[in-house]
């Protein structure tokens, strides 16, 4: 019996130093969750429900900025579109590019490391020399792209200047800079059994078959996660409209983070920028929850059940 | 093997060579075309206004103007933008790495009461926006600890465990360890820490440097945060000294090719030398989840 009991003390003095260490590890990530994560997220909350302007000490004035935001803003019903548009061109887009350029990386071909190396190479660049390098390439009349209207003789367009062709211009440097998802579905592709692909071709099924039949469905997890990545980053973009179009033309790229680093860093409406910011995190919360309840319709599960 | 069954294998065997030089062919086409942009800017920065403008363009510049160069660093400060920039993510990378990985340890390997519930939150900060916490910090930052005009407010938030996904990370990696290496050196007598150190950190290199190599695109990318905490030219970064120059120079744009392929260098330069923890860190990101 003591000896059982002295057994016990001495597992839970072990169990309690390594508690004790687990402690210490955990005391950065600790501070950083409450102090930059999830208190900050209780403040945008509060300071959303005061007429803040940085200069007077706030107001409460209840749910008046999200009133205001709904019936009278003049940017956000202009802002969400822009968004939305932008993330669903540059997700799609970025989607098909990366998994089409992975599905050639997978076959055999010489320099392989060297191909990828080259896909991926945008990714790293930093992104405002991106847009500014891109900037040039969509000049109005001297840029690459408008030698190649004019070779097809086609009318000049302004692309970033326009404001019918800034959206769709943004969104082709955002798909050329998917190099990440590239990666990562040749990754993916390489765990997809091979003996699946011989089996079907002895069945007879030909390159598409197997690629709808047995690429496909092995892949659907990384297409999710892929989807997740891009779609959050694509509808938080900002760098653009402050590198490059400041909005314009009109509200044509006024995204919704730079709608709310507007209001909140260059017109001082604190308590304003806050309520937009709100129903930002709204927007980006619904989408991600939509992608996850759908996931399961369309993911494939190795292990479970096929229909 | 019957001759009819020898002469399908035969005809596989050629479609499949067909097939691979096709594939080839593309991928040395798109892969032509994804570098493209970079040579065009490239080769604009190289060039006289004149023959900028000429039509139709050439993809090579006649005269390698290397002065451009010259001239545009008489504005555009890049071994200072660097610097800064430099002071802004050598600690970054530095700290966010190594608190990430006490923290990846300790969810990994460690029991303790709570952990369940912090792993929750931690997993749960992942899904929030980095944006909508931006006003809230700013006003924190400045305001509560008056850091205005500093690096302080883009550093210090590494030192809190360098982000939920790198702690995400390092724990799916030091989770493929196997344990019998900590019980050997638990049984030398080794403590928690000494196994960390001398053990577990060894071990996950290639994910750490996949870390830090992420915190640097990170902050790299984060032209918002800079242009909201920086405001005195003397301590613009790479980002803000290009969006900057851009916005002086507007119309010159040999030379604000020149300072965009500059800013590019830094970004190429640690990228192949990192490449292999890169690729490799990818795939484990994708792969893991």
């Amino acid at each position: 019996m003591e000896a059982v009991n002295k057994l016990r003390k001495r597992r839970s003095r072990i169990y309690s130093s390594e508690a004790r260490v687990a402690y210490i590890c955990l005391i950065p990530a600790f501070v950083g969750l409450i102090f930059l994560t999830y208190l900050p997220l209780l403040g945008v909350l509060g300071i959303s429900l005061t007429n803040w302007t940085g200069l007077k000490s706030p107001e409460f004035i209840g749910i008046d900025n999200y009133i205001k935001i709904f019936t009278t803003d003049p940017y956000i019903k202009d802002s969400i579109i822009a968004t939305i548009y932008f993330a669903f061109l540059s997700v799609a887009g970025s989607m098909i590019y990366s998994l089409f350029i992975a599905l050639l990386l997978n076959r055999k071909i010489p320099a392989r490391g060297f191909f990828r190396a080259v896909f991926y190479v945008p990714y790293v660049l930093p992104a405002v020399a991106i847009y500014v390098g891109w900037s040039w390439l969509y000049e109005g009349n001297f840029g690459f792209f408008n030698y190649l209207l004019s070779e097809l003789g086609l009318n000049k367009i302004l692309f970033i200047a326009d404001s019918s062709y800034v959206i769709p211009s943004l969104s082709l440097i955002s798909v050329w800079l998917a190099g990440n998802l590239i990666v990562i579905f040749l990754a993916g592709l390489q765990n997809v059994p091979g003996v699946y692909h011989e089996a079907a071709e002895m069945d007879g099924a030909n390159g598409w078959q197997r690629f709808r039949h047995i690429t496909l469905p092995c892949m659907t997890p990384i297409i999710f996660y892929n989807l997740l990545l891009s779609l959050i980053a694509n509808l938080q973009v900002v760098t653009p409209a402050l590198a490059l179009t400041n909005g314009g033309p009109g509200n044509s790229s006024r995204f919704l983070t730079y709608l709310m680093y507007d209001q909140a860093f260059v017109n001082y409406r604190i308590g304003y920028a806050s309520a937009t910011t709100v129903i930002i995190f709204v927007i980006l919360a619904v989408f991600t929850l939509v992608l996850f309840k759908t996931s399961n319709l369309w993911i494939y599960n190795e292990g479970g059940d096929d229909k | 093997m019957s001759v009819a069954a020898y002469g399908r294998l035969r005809s596989k065997k050629r479609r499949d060579r067909t097939m691979n030089i096709l594939t080839f062919v593309a991928v040395v086409f798109f892969a032509l075309l994804a570098i493209f942009p970079i040579w065009w800017i490239f080769r604009t920065s190289l060039m006289s206004s004149a023959e900028i403008y000429r039509y139709p363009p050439a993809l090579i510049p006649g005269n390698w103007l290397f002065s451009n160069y010259e001239k545009t660093l008489e504005v555009f400060k890049f071994w200072k933008y660097l610097w800064n920039t430099m002071l802004i993510i050598v600690p970054s990378c530095l700290a966010g790495t190594f608190t990430a990985t006490l923290c990846g340890y300790a969810f990994a390997r460690l029991r303790f009461r709570g952990k369940s519930l912090i792993w929750a939150l931690c997993i749960g900060s992942m899904l929030l926006p980095a944006m909508v916490t931006l006003i809230p910090l700013y006003i924190g930052w400045t305001r509560g600890l008056g850091f205005s005009d500093s690096y302080w407010p883009l550093i210090l938030p590494y030192f809190c465990g360098g982000g939920a996904f790198n702690i995400f990370l390092i724990r799916q990696f030091i989770m493929s360890i196997p344990r019998e290496l900590d019980q050997a050196a638990t049984i030398d007598g080794a403590g928690y820490f000494r196994i960390l150190f001398s053990i577990i950190m060894p071990a996950i290199r290639p994910a750490m440097i996949v870390v830090a190599l992420f915190i640097f695109i990170g902050l790299w990318n984060d032209l918002l945060q800079q242009m909201i905490y920086i405001n005195s030219s003397e301590k613009y970064t790479i980002a803000l000294g290009l969006t900057n120059f851009r916005g002086q120079l507007k119309s010159d744009w040999s030379l604000t090719m020149a300072a965009t392929c500059l800013s590019f260098a830094p970004g190429v330069i640690f990228y192949l030398i990192g490449q292999r923890y890169f690729v490799e860190g990818i795939t484990l990101t994708g792969l893991k989840n």
